[in-house]
This record gives structure tokens, C-alpha cells and sequence, in this order.
């Protein structure tokens, strides 16, 4: 299995067509519902001031059905998952998980992925860790291992193909 | 003793040692004990923008593990504790979605009850051990040092799945720092985000994140700063150089984990708490 697999089933399916075509009217009934545009969230927002991140006004673009170029756009990208604008929100919007789900989109559809995401998937399908074990340095600079620091063999899936498989599993599944 | 499985999660057993270490010095000083579990695996979380449901199923699996061993789930990293916490939420209250998990896990013969808790480090200390405690083992007062606190987003939002400390106005770390003798003050940027989980696709800006909070920290007296989040401290401690780099300033800002104060509140060796490993100048703190 590739990450391909996982990420973008490369492939045009019309199933998975339809799956997201639901999820995207999904996404929009239920955004014209609730959110009414008083920015909370905006305020909020870490990704705001640095890098012009609105999520009031991507709420209002996907209200206005403008669902395709939110999901192809960079801004999108751009939310560090800090919650305040679920925490704030006097709707329970949650403008950060209408986020995670158009980023979702954008990968199921094929959009690349940008910066280490890739890199760290592979990672967890091959040892079920985001990264491998690290040397570190200290501050004088000398090198420690983490067996030098008498901690124990770190934990990671003992049947290394029965995991891989559930997670090819889940590629096969409709998120 | 009070035992507790340990998730060591990603980040803290592959990299961040200190935070490692001085847990496993402290706790047991304190009457906990922690149970070292094989088979865990990423809670999912770094990878959610990717895929909900791998992030879900990845979190719900170690769940699981946690299960068979009966105790609660001491779980130090505030990034692992969010998912967790967020994936108990979902299959206790989505009949559904839980035996579509569950169907899942029967390939590794695993099964989702929903019967263990799962607590941070902050809850495990102001809740379950508790100040008085923690105050009776005091060796070294941290006398005249001024510390800020670092939460950490996912530690503190959202309410809706339950967190252990309050949303606007945190104060649990604050009571254990007291506790330890040290000062504490509020400060406006104290539930500033340390920009960490966007060092994976845009770190010059993650960084600036960093470099601001850290500024702040400087500009209101602080001696130190104190995180309880190993990704939160790898962009405090281990990348305050370029974080300075980033925002053009010299920053000499000594980051701990509050696990490593306690420590050396407790008189514990500086080694075995792994403070050599921290890169912020924290030799200027002299305990």
C-alpha cells in the first residue's frame, strides 16, 4: 500500500464521487443553519493576525456554496487546531472541524498534501509512530540516545502487518 | 500506590526525553505508579487534517490496549490527551460510529468498552495527588523565581468533551507551581499557542508564534517558563534559537517542564530529571 492509496485513491471512483458530493451538502445545510456571521471565532483566531486566516468568512463563503474553491484553496492550510473558535462559538459551528473536514476533501480528492504530512503518514503505517526514535543532543552538545538515558523500549504496534492492514482498510472505507 | 498505565505517545518517547525522565522520577515519589504497556501507537492526531477517521480509529486502538490493562490512562502529551479524550467522547455517545471502530479492531482482537479514564499530567497532579501532598515533599523551595505558565491548546479547549483545566482562565499548573514555592503571575498572552502543530507544513510562521510568546514571556519579567506538552516545549526549549532567528531577537527564556521544577523542588538529581537535554539556557535558574 502506498500513500496514495491511503490519501487520494488516485483513481476517479464514481462512489467516491458521491461521498463527497454528500459531504459537501452536508457541510453547507448545515453552515447556513447556524453560523450568523458575528466572528467570534475570528477574533479568536492564532492563524489570524500571522496569516490572515478568517474562519467567519469561510463560513459564509461555503454558505454561498463556494465549497470547490475553499477546498482547493491554501488558507485552508493554514488553522494551528488551537480550538478557540469551537470553544467561542455561540452556534457550536466549530469552524475548525468544518476545516479538518474541507482538508479531508482536498485529499481525498488528489490535491497534494503539503509540507511533512505525507512523510509523517508513511511513518505511522510503517512503525504505527509519527517519527522513528531520535538521537538528541544536550546542551553542552554531546549525543544521547534514548537507551543511554536508561528509559525503556519504546511502545509501537507488536504485529506490524495486522496494523498496516487495518489501516488499508480504512483508505478502502469512506471517511 | 495509585497505578496508572503510561501513553507515552510519538513525540515525548522518540524525542523529548526530558519530559520522559522526570515523570518517571516524580510520580513515584509522589505514590504513583506507572505501568509501561507495549503495542500503543500515534494517537492520530498529527495526521487529522489528512484523515478523521484513521485519526479516530488510531485513538480508539489505544484505547483498547489501555482497557486490558484495567488502570487509568496517564497521558502526558496534551496533543494525545485532546484525541483521546475527543474519541472517548465520540464512541460513548455514537452507537454507531463505536461498533463501526469496534468491527475494526476485531482484526488485532481488540474491542472498545469505554471503561478507562484518562488523565494529563496537570490533573494527575492538582486533582489526583494534590497540592498538599505534593507540598509535603518540598526539599528546595523554588524561592524568588518568577514562573509563566504554558498550558497549551489542547489541554484547555474545547470544554464540550471535557478538559482538565478551565477554558479562559486556567489556573491548575499556577496552584502546583505555588505549591513548589515559586511565584506566579498572569499575563495577556497566557493562552497564546505555541504554533507547534503548524511547524509541519508552514514552520517559518509556527516559529514566529513561538518567538512572539516567547518575547512576551521576557518582556514581563518572567525568570522561566513552564510547559506540560512535549510538542509545546520542542518549540519552547528545543527550537528557541530559531524561533529567535525568526522574529529577530535574543531570546534567553530557561523552559522546564513542570515535571523537571518538581523534581527539583523534591532535591532530585538534575540528570535523572534530564535537564541537560533542555537547549534553553536554563542554567541562568539557580535552584
Amino acid at each position: 500500500m502506498s500513500i496514495k492509496d491511503l490519501t487520494s485513491m488516485a483513481e476517479a471512483q464514481v462512489e467516491l464521487r458521491e461521498e463527497i458530493n454528500n459531504r459537501l451538502l452536508r457541510l453547507q445545510n448545515e453552515l447556513s443553519d447556524y453560523c450568523f456571521q458575528c466572528a467570534k471565532c475570528t477574533s479568536g483566531c492564532e492563524a489570524h493576525k500571522l496569516l490572515e486566516l478568517e474562519p467567519h468568512k469561510i463560513m459564509a463563503l461555503l454558505k454561498r456554496g463556494l465549497i470547490d474553491e475553499m477546498v482547493n484553496s491554501d488558507v485552508i492550510w493554514t488553522c494551528m487546531s488551537c480550538f478557540k473558535c469551537r470553544e467561542r462559538c455561540p452556534q457550536k459551528v466549530s469552524p475548525v472541524d468544518v476545516l479538518f473536514a474541507l482538508k479531508n476533501l482536498a485529499v481525498m480528492g488528489g490535491k497534494q498534501i503539503p509540507g511533512n504530512y505525507t512523510s509523517m503518514l508513511q511513518s505511522i503505517l510503517s512503525m504505527g509512530l509519527i517519527q522513528d526514535v531520535q538521537e538528541v543532543q544536550t546542551r553542552d552538545m554531546k549525543t544521547r540516545r534514548r537507551e543511554d538515558l536508561g528509559l525503556p523500549r519504546v511502545s509501537k504496534p507488536k504485529d506490524a502487518s495486522k496494523f498496516q492492514m487495518v489501516l488499508t482498510k480504512l483508505a478502502v472505507e469512506k471517511v | 500506590m495509585k497505578k496508572y498505565t503510561l501513553y507515552p505517545g510519538c513525540v515525548m518517547q522518540t524525542e523529548q526525553y526530558g519530559y520522559e525522565l522526570s515523570i518517571r522520577e516524580v510520580f513515584p515519589v509522589l505514590g504513583v505508579e506507572l505501568v509501561d504497556v507495549e503495542n500503543f501507537s500515534c494517537c492520530g492526531e498529527p495526521v487529522k487534517s489528512i484523515n478523521q477517521l484513521l485519526t479516530l480509529y488510531l485513538s480508539a486502538r489505544n484505547l483498547a490496549i489501555a482497557e486490558q490493562q484495567g488502570f487509568d490512562l496517564f497521558v502526558p502529551c496534551s496533543v494525545c490527551h485532546f484525541a483521546l479524550s475527543e474519541c472517548k467522547n465520540i464512541l460513548d455517545n455514537d452507537g454507531g460510529m463505536r461498533s463501526r471502530v469496534n468491527e475494526m479492531l476485531a482484526s488485532e482482537d481488540l474491542e472498545y468498552k469505554g471503561k478507562v479514564g484518562v488523565v494529563h499530567t496537570v490533573d494527575l497532579l492538582y486533582d489526583h495527588v494534590g497540592v498538599k501532598e505534593i507540598k509535603k515533599h518540598v526539599k528546595k523551595p523554588l524561592k524568588g523565581l518568577k514562573i509563566a505558565s504554558h498550558y497549551g491548546c489542547h489541554l484547555v479547549r474545547p470544554s464540550e468533551i471535557g478538559r482538565p483545566v478551565d477554558s479562559e482562565n486556567p489556573m491548575k499548573i499556577e496552584a502546583v507551581l505555588e505549591a513548589l514555592g515559586a511565584e506566579t503571575m498572569d499575563y495577556a498572552e497566557k493562552l497564546d499557542c505555541c504554533g507547534g502543530l503548524l511547524l509541519v507544513n508552514l514552520p517559518e510562521s509556527a516559529l514566529t508564534k513561538t518567538g512572539q510568546k516567547l518575547q512576551a514571556v521576557e518582556e514581563h519579567g518572567f525568570d522561566g517558563l513552564v510547559t506540560v506538552c512535549p510538542w509545546c516545549q520542542r518549540m519552547f526549549d528545543s527550537r528557541q534559537k530559531k524561533a529567535g532567528e525568526t522574529v529577530a531577537a535574543k531570546l534567553e527564556v530557561p523552559v522546564f517542564y513542570l515535571t523537571q521544577l518538581l523534581g527539583l523542588a523534591f532535591g532530585l538529581d538534575e540528570r535523572k530529571l534530564g535537564l541537560d537535554l533542555n537547549l534553553s539556557p536554563v542554567d541562568k535558574l539557580k535552584v
